[in-house]
């Protein structure tokens, strides 16, 4: 084809967040990376990162220089050519090339569109300035800018893993007269509750404000939710659900008031909006590519309307359904990886199973796929609330099989349940009520004289019993003589011998 | 009275035998001797139990044409027999219609005697061993990070100085019992055990930390744990900067290994890891010692070198290698399974741990051997891809057997039994009739333990002294003298001496120069100093205990971090087949149960299936009753061991009897070849 790099391949990946980053890593490892020519165009300024762990950036388990996947020199090592703040005008499909805001003109043979999700704005007056800019007070939290911007108005700037300074003042990038004490979180979802622990770790006070009826209800009944706001209380945090932000007005000090539909005004320095984001299709809309809520593929991941196009991670559609989680988009980065490198293999795409784990301190929560769905499908629903110890959990079983699942406050069986969903691994009637209920403790009894005791030498209770000392135990026997291990166990059998004659 | 060591493991505990009598051996307590102080396991104390045994083999049997049966022969025929027929298979097929496999249990003298038998005598390159099956792993990822494989790079009990030990798929306490003592030692002292295992063993009880992933993902949880060790800052860059080379890629390689997606994919629960991680870390951090030993549990995988590898990695970005009471080590499981990878019965190497693509390694080798280097064969298959092969097109057509059993050892092993039934001469050397043997066109009774003399190298690299304390029975010959006889049947170049003594002063000569150099130690100095420790390059040179204190023995000196990823096991349970089996030991066993098996203080239980009650409950089985656990490739028949010390989606088979190996995967490590024993996919009916 004309216009090839040195023959090769020309592939354009329009992003550079984690399922961009895995399709090239597999892009580059794979055989045929030869005969391929990657450009990577990222919008941030930043060397590809772990989008996921910015949560715990600002809670403060992770430097910020800890996250970042593969940097710069990385790519340019591999023949990658990463471009970072290129920002994507459009794509124009005739010509087969995408064009830069600053009107670069970048062609491809094919073209991957990874464009994630965009934060939506809540409808909430005062949120925009007159200039169409945020109100300052305000903060999104999808990328690593709004991670630090936040971070520098609550008076943290970190610099490396386990180098974490406090800024005051102008010290910083971003220029905070006080460091802020006060948050509200809007959105009640998974993003929000990280957020609002973590800037609880922070030391603020966090208020979070949910319009729905319950917190994470995209993903859990009520009675999850109804343990989650008990535990967030108990943590120090006060939640509003059934409540939506409408106003936001500027109050002394440069703290602002955020009035809800409840009547509540809550003042505070902070709004930090999380309440959920869409994918971001504007650039394939623009090419006039099938889109719904999401870029429409088909099981090769190709765009419906043109197969020299794909789509891959949040702001893909397949089968009627987006994602938001980095497990599926990890999947379906392999697999386009093994498509681009192999047209005619017979890799396609058929759904993922995903697990949502809240990651935050002091919140135990797993939801494994969507109990919600699964349940009004008509699953069977093993479920065991304890609200003395505040957990509820719930299985929804299909034939057997676990196919969602919520889990609040206990997570002791989480490793075996998710192993169940992920292997959809068929259980007795009985089992799923079992992996719920603890394990019972066996009372103590008398050993037995069959109990092994020394597993080295073979040796049971009855012979040790049957020895007068520990010379005869180790001359006869040969218990203690090997590991060691049942020393104490031995010494406790030769003391609890009934004396043979009566001590004076 | 004699001085020696056990017959079976690794640890190659001191004992000594007195005789009883004119024929009976008793083992007494060696308390001097440092590795085991005087401790035993029941193997030990019970190791005479083989002599005199009804099973013996005393003549060399040869199968009869006419009725298919094993007859008794002589020596000279059963020799004249092989040699015959070994020269005319060759001379239809080439050098390679012969092939050779050797074990881990063989003495260095017998090791390194069968190499050169192979390369010299025969002239085949198809010579490899079980030791594939052992710590290949582990050897293949000590080459790569630390330039050199000796499973512990410091004497066993360094384990009492660490402040933590983490345990990768070890049951030490079960495997090597006075091990254990270290444990409980460095306990005592207020340190802190970690045991990482599918299964709660005896070991895990003795733990102050257990982690019970799915079988085959040690490699993630050690990405894990390295994730949490750099994002609590935790990293000693000073070590890192000035002794290693490779960790900026290995660092942004653990970035997508946060703790909720190891969770899932190792069934660890998050608050397990960040609380290992914790320690780990302040341990680091507080100036103390991390110490990661691996065994079959991480190695016996698809990815094991890989695993290795990254636990490795931890090791090195904690700034532990090289510390002493610190670092990582290998618990290498044969008797002889670190002698026995040194001295070239390794389809890649020649004596000293020298490769045999190096023109140099040639050079020096044939000189000792009084060969051309252009008459030594290149490199060969590896062990099962060599078994695969025989009888096939290209494959050998003969195969001589020395110290394994094949068909109980080897993985998938009703394939590697048909590739056996194909072959035109089957060779067995070995003291009894094991299921190897049975299948033999030619059986060669040989001496065992306490009837011969040779050296062992223990886990800890140190090289000790078997010795001689009874004459063998009428009718059986040294392997040595076996190889010999070959040899000169063979019309072969070179020396092939019977003597122990002299081959390893040969072997010593060989390993000159080598990566693992015996060349200043001596059968007396071993007496003298409790073993020497290699390298000992010289008569005056004091051994080397520990390795690594100031360089590593790569080319610049430090120590390589290698990138890893998790690929995951094979085979992943499916629908049909819906559990994990992985496979191991029990205490009064060993290895494929040849010699113990036949020892009556040792309890013969045959193989059993363990399983968690709620899988019982789910199939229907109770404690005790027969089950059928089934493969992709076979299916065993064994009661069940109700337990609930095991994860539920796993079955544990040891694999001390026939029928384990015919249900474990061949998928092999792409660089040690090692299978995957450790984990396929299984399922579980009454």
């Amino acid at each position: 084809m004309n216009g090839r790099v040195g023959g090769r391949r020309r592939i354009v990946v329009v992003g550079s967040g984690m399922a961009a980053t895995r399709l090239v890593e597999e892009l580059v490892a794979s055989p045929a990376a030869t005969d391929l020519h990657l450009t990577v165009l990222g919008d941030e300024d930043h060397a590809p990162y772990n989008r996921i762990l910015l949560s715990a950036v600002l809670e403060g388990t992770h430097g910020l220089d800890t996250i970042t996947l593969r940097s710069a020199q990385w790519h340019a090592e591999h023949g990658v050519d990463l471009r970072l703040g290129a920002r994507v005008l459009g794509v124009d499909r005739e010509r087969r090339d995408v064009v830069l805001v600053d009107g670069t003109v970048v062609p491809y043979d094919r073209l991957v569109l990874a464009t994630g999700s965009i934060p939506s704005l809540p409808p909430i007056r005062g949120l925009v300035r007159l200039d169409g800019r945020l109100h300052e007070a305000v903060h999104a939290f999808r990328s690593l800018d709004d991670c630090r911007r936040l971070m520098a108005a609550i008076g943290v700037e970190v610099h490396n893993a386990g180098d974490e300074v406090t800024a005051v003042g102008d010290q910083t990038a971003h220029p905070v007269v006080r460091p802020a004490q006060r948050a509200v979180v809007v959105g009640g979802g998974l993003l929000g509750l990280q957020v609002a622990r973590a800037l609880s770790v922070r030391g603020l006070d966090v208020e979070i404000v949910e319009g729905g009826e319950h917190l994470l209800r995209s993903q859990v009944g009520s009675p999850a939710g109804q343990v989650l706001a008990r535990d967030l209380r108990r943590l120090g945090t006060t939640v509003y659900t059934g409540a939506r932000a409408v106003r936001m007005s500027d109050t002394a000090g440069g703290a602002v008031g955020l009035r809800l539909d409840n009547g509540y005004t809550l003042d505070t320095d902070l709004v930090v909006l999380t309440a959920g984001g869409r994918p971001s299709t504007a650039l394939a809309r623009g090419a006039d590519l099938e889109v719904r809520r999401g870029i429409v593929v088909d099981d090769h991941l190709a765009s419906v309307t043109d197969p020299d196009v794909f789509a891959i991670g949040d702001c893909a559609e397949h089968g009627g359904r987006t994602t938001g989680f980095v497990g599926p988009a990890w999947e379906q980065a392999s697999l386009l990886a093994q498509r681009l490198t192999d047209p005619d293999g017979d890799a396609t795409y058929t759904g993922s199973r995903s697990v949502a784990r809240l990651r935050a301190t002091g919140l135990d929560v797993a939801v494994l796929g969507d109990p919600e769905r699964a349940t009004a499908d008509g699953g069977d629903v093993v479920e065991v609330t304890n609200p003395v110890v505040g957990s509820h959990r719930k299985l929804v079983v299909s034939d057997g099989v676990i196919v969602a699942a919520t889990l609040v406050g206990d997570l002791s069986r989480i490793g075996l349940i998710t192993q169940y969903f992920d292997r959809g691994t068929r259980l007795s009637g009985t089992e799923p009520a079992a992996l719920l209920m603890g394990d019972r403790l066996a009372p103590p009894s008398r050993l037995a004289d069959d109990a092994e005791i020394c597993a080295c030498a073979g040796v049971s209770a009855g012979r040790i019993r049957a020895c007068a000392s520990l010379d005869e135990v180790r001359a006869t026997t040969r218990a203690t003589t090997g590991c060691g291990g049942c020393s104490s166990s031995v010494a406790q059998l030769l003391a609890d011998r009934p004396a043979l004659t009566p001590s004076s | 009275m004699t001085a020696t060591h056990c017959p079976y493991c690794s640890l190659q505990c001191g004992m000594t035998l007195v005789r009883e009598g004119r024929a009976a051996l008793a083992v007494q307590a060696w308390p001097e001797f440092p590795v085991n102080e005087g401790a035993l396991c029941r193997k030990g104390w019970s190791a005479a139990g083989l002599r005199g045994s009804r099973e013996r083999l005393t003549s060399p049997l040869v199968r009869d044409r006419e009725t298919g049966e094993l007859r008794t022969a002589s020596w000279d025929e059963a020799l004249d027999l092989v040699s015959s027929k070994v020269r005319s298979l060759q001379a239809s097929y080439g050098a390679d219609a012969v092939a050779v496999f050797g074990g881990g249990g063989l003495t260095n003298e017998k090791a390194y005697q069968l190499g050169k038998l192979a390369r010299v005598a025969l002239g085949t390159s198809q010579i490899d061993y079980n030791g594939r099956w052992c710590m290949s792993s582990a050897a293949s990822a000590g080459n790569q990070a630390f330039g050199i494989d000796r499973g512990l790079p410091f004497p066993l009990a360094d384990l009492e100085r660490a402040d933590v030990v983490v345990l990768v798929g070890s049951n030490l306490a079960e495997t090597m019992p006075p091990a254990a003592r270290h444990l409980d030692r460095l306990r005592a002292r207020g340190g802190h055990v970690v045991v990482i295992d599918p299964r709660r063993t005896t070991t895990a009880d003795r733990a102050d930390t257990f982690l019970q992933p799915v079988p085959g993902t040690d490699l993630a949880l050690a990405l894990g744990l390295l994730h949490l060790v750099v994002a609590a800052g935790d990293v000693d860059e000073d070590y890192v900067a000035a002794r290693t080379t490779g960790f900026d890629d290995v660092r942004r390689s653990v970035a997508v290994w946060w703790p909720e997606r190891v969770e899932r994919v190792t069934g660890v629960p998050v608050a397990e890891l960040q609380a290992l991680a914790a320690l780990l870390g302040s341990s680091a951090r507080a100036s103390g010692k991390v110490l990661v030993l691996t065994a079959r549990g991480a190695e016996q995988h698809s990815q094991g070198t890989d695993t290795v590898l990254a636990w490795i990695n931890l090791t090195l970005a904690l700034g532990m290698p090289g510390r002493e009471g610190a670092g990582y080590g290998c618990l290498t499981g044969q008797g002889n399974g670190q002698g026995g990878r040194e001295h070239g019965q390794k389809a890649d190497q020649l004596p000293g741990y020298r490769m045999i693509d190096d023109p140099a390694a040639r050079e020096h080798v044939a000189r000792v051997w009084g060969v051309p280097a252009t008459s030594l064969p290149g490199k060969g298959r590896s062990a099962y891809e060599l078994l695969d092969s025989l009888g096939t097109d290209g494959g050998a057509k003969a195969l001589l057997v020395f110290g394994s059993n094949i068909v109980v050892s080897a993985p998938n092993a009703t394939q590697v039994t048909s590739r056996l039934e194909s072959l035109d001469l089957l060779v067995v050397a070995d003291i009894v009739m094991s299921e190897t043997a049975a299948m033999a066109d030619v059986v060669l009774p040989v001496t065992q333990w306490a009837e011969e003399t040779g050296t062992m190298t223990n886990l800890e690299g140190r090289v000790i002294l078997r010795q001689q304390a009874v004459t063998p029975p009428d009718g059986v010959r040294s392997d040595l003298e076996v190889m010999a006889g070959l040899a000169s049947r063979l019309g072969s170049a070179g020396v092939f001496s019977e003597v122990p003594e002299e081959v390893f002063a040969e072997l010593a000569l060989a390993s000159a120069g080598g990566r693992a150099d015996y060349a200043g130690i001596t059968y007396d100095r071993i007496r003298a100093e409790h073993g020497v420790f290699w390298p000992c390059p010289t008569a005056d040179h004091p051994g080397t205990p520990r390795l690594f204190a100031s360089s590593f023995a790569t080319a610049d000196g430090r120590a390589r971090c290698v990138a890893v990823e998790h690929r995951g096991a094979a085979e992943v349970p499916c629908e049909d087949f819906p559990v994990h089996l992985t496979t191991g030991r029990v205490l009064a066993q060993y290895q494929s149960g040849a010699q113990t098996r036949r020892i009556k203080d040792l309890p013969d239980t045959g193989p059993f299936v363990e399983m968690h009650p709620m899988l019982a409950d789910r199939i229907g089985a109770h404690d005790g009753d027969l089950v059928v656990v089934a493969t992709r490739r076979g299916e065993l028949k064994a009661p069940a061991r109700v337990v609930s010390t095991i994860r539920p989606d796993t079955v544990f088979v040891p694999f001390h009897w026939v029928g384990a190996n015919r249900l474990t995967n061949d998928a092999l490590d792409p660089s040690s070849r090692m299978p995957e024993f450790k984990v396929c996919a299984a399922a579980v009916r009454t």
